[in-house]
């Protein structure tokens, strides 16, 4: 049996609903139940819950075979997994946001900008990459509040429709990166079981319209 | 019992083990040599640390300085500082050379995901080891070396480094992100970053299936639907090669994967990597370096293979080595040390102490 991490929290009732369609329902609800692991009513494999943030390092470290997981938290994680599949929901992007005015793309190139994110490390990375002496703020939620009042010039965070920061008189500047869930597996599981997570990226594939 | 003294820690990944699970290592170790020397491999000791030069390109080196200002870094890898040690002995004799070495390594690797910078290998080098006879030899040590400590089907996996290199060229090998893709075996970004790179449709395309390249001999055979270069087309026959000469042993196990990408640079053939199920993470692996001496002015086509320790300790069965019970002596007894003597003389385990 193999067993998959799921991110409890926004993506979990997506990823219940392609779980279904590719004929791996859990044997109950996974944003009703209580326990931290549910096998799938086929017996394949046994689904256990944890932060989204845990996903990665479960799967990473072998204690799961393999996992779902926003390539958003990948991409701040950077863990060593492979990759797979896209798994196409949770759509969302990875962005610089913060006021209209302040907007400073090119000036005064030797202040730091101060940045607040649940996601240091891509934004020391983005801002680095740019040539721009960045100090990061890790904030764990509310981070537009940072922009608001201050504490910042900009935010990195994940954008869905864009009205949470529109409430809040904040703009996109720049986009960072697309995210969307994806599908990590463990590289000693993925030989070890080539044939079981093979036949599960087939399954999740065809449920996704992708090509495995 | 209170918090322990910040003097009574050490740093973050490194290696410290008592008890038990030392001696399951030690005994590890004892089972790999054991194997190794019997294919005919001598012992090497090498340096613990060397000039900065020996490991260049490598990341996260440790470097100290010595009292003259010298820069001197921490042994990282142990075939690049045996090539420099074996070169010594090359010049005098090009000859055959077969060296088993065992140690630590020390690289930093980022925190937080439980990793160490700190590492146990045993492991050998087979030097002017020409042809794929020598490849299939290294895995078979491998697998003799796997079932001396007791690892239940482990799998291993063997690629080559020239033909991903060949089927990527100058311009593909140079796009960093690319290999990243690769070696996560994402197909969607291994697209979008070849077609950036402006690599022509036919090895986009080979590219994009290489993830799905992983199984039984058959894989070998895929690469061929596609037009391929001189070098590629050479890889695949010394893969299907060294395929067929341990098929022949009864190797039967053997798994391929023609999207294999991480491994140091210096590989430039067959490669090959060990798991177990259960344990997250490689055992060990090694490969062909027929260029790794070119530096040193010499010729020598070479294979090698290494071994982690600490994970074989991991994937070891349970019961495997640790010290049996010993009889316990009491140091305040009368004779106590020639009760101890007549024990060990008997070839029994003892422990002389104050308990019972």
């Amino acid at each position: 049996m193999l067993r998959m991490a799921l991110p409890t929290g926004r993506v979990l009732k997506e990823a219940q609903r392609l779980l279904a369609a590719a004929g791996l329902s859990p044997a109950e609800d996974l944003s009703a139940t209580r326990r931290l692991t549910v096998p799938s009513r086929c017996g394949r494999v046994e689904y256990l819950l944890v932060k989204p943030v845990d996903a990665p390092l479960y799967v990473e470290q072998g204690v799961a075979d393999c996992g779902i997981s926003g390539k958003d938290t990948l991409m701040e994680l950077s863990p060593d997994l492979l990759e797979p599949l896209d798994l196409g929901f949770a759509r969302c992007r990875l962005v610089v946001a913060g006021k209209p005015e302040l907007e400073r793309k090119g000036d005064n190139l030797l202040s730091p900008v101060r940045i607040a994110s649940k996601y240091p490390r891509v934004a020391t990375n983005y801002f680095r990459k740019k040539g721009v002496p960045a100090t990061v703020f890790k904030l764990s939620g509310s981070v537009e509040i940072g922009a608001v009042l201050g504490l910042s010039h900009y935010i990195v965070d994940i954008v869905e429709t864009g009205a949470t920061l529109r409430e809040n008189g904040l703009v996109v500047i720049e986009e960072i990166a697309a995210c969307s869930a994806r599908l990590v597996v463990n590289r000693a599981a993925y030989y070890a079981r080539l044939e079981e997570i093979r036949e599960l990226m087939q399954h999740l594939a065809n449920a996704t319209g992708a090509t495995p | 019992m209170g918090n322990l003294p910040a003097q009574l820690s050490f740093p973050p990944g490194t290696e410290l083990v008592f008890g038990p699970q030392a001696a399951r290592r030690t005994r590890i170790d004892a089972e790999l040599a054991r194997v190794i020397h019997g294919w005919g491999f001598d012992e090497i000791i090498l340096p613990g640390f060397d000039t900065a030069e020996s490991f260049d390109g490598a990341d996260g080196l440790y470097t100290l300085v010595d009292r003259e200002g010298s820069r001197l870094v921490l042994r990282a890898d142990f075939t690049m500082m045996a090539a420099k040690a074996l070169a010594i002995e090359l010049r005098r004799a090009n000859r055959p050379i077969r060296a088993t070495y065992e140690g630590r390594v020390y690289r930093f690797r980022p925190g937080g995901h439980g990793h160490r910078v700190e590492q146990t290998q045993r492991g050998l080098e087979w030097l002017n080891a020409r042809g794929p006879v020598y490849d299939a030899a290294c895995i078979l040590i491998a697998r003799e070396c796997l079932r001396a400590v007791g690892i239940e089907q482990p799998v291993i996996v063997v690629g080559h480094a020239g033909f991903v290199n060949a089927v990527l060229g100058d311009r593909g090998r140079a796009e960093r992100r690319l290999l990243e893709a690769l070696d996560h075996k994402n197909p969607s970004r291994i697209r979008v970053v070849a077609e950036r790179v402006g690599l022509d449709a036919d090895s986009v395309r080979l590219l994009e299936t290489l993830p799905l390249l992983t199984g039984g001999p058959e894989v070998i055979k895929t690469p061929r639907a596609f037009a391929l270069n001189r070098a590629a087309s050479a890889a695949l026959d010394e893969l299907a090669a060294i395929g067929a000469l341990l098929a022949d042993c009864g190797a039967n196990d053997v798994l391929f994967d023609l999207g294999e990408v991480r491994r140091f640079d210096y590989y430039s053939g067959a490669m090959f990597k060990i798991y177990a199920r259960g344990v997250g993470d490689e055992l060990g692996g090694g490969g062909r370096y027929d260029r790794l001496y070119d530096r040193f002015g010499l010729d020598v086509p070479a294979v090698g293979l290494g071994f982690d320790i600490a994970r074989m300790a991991e994937a070891a069965p349970r019961d495997f080595g640790g010290n049996g019970p010993g009889v316990a002596v009491r140091a305040d007894a009368p004779g106590a040390l020639a009760t101890v003597l007549a024990h060990r003389a008997q070839g029994h385990n003892v422990t002389l102490g104050e308990g019972t």
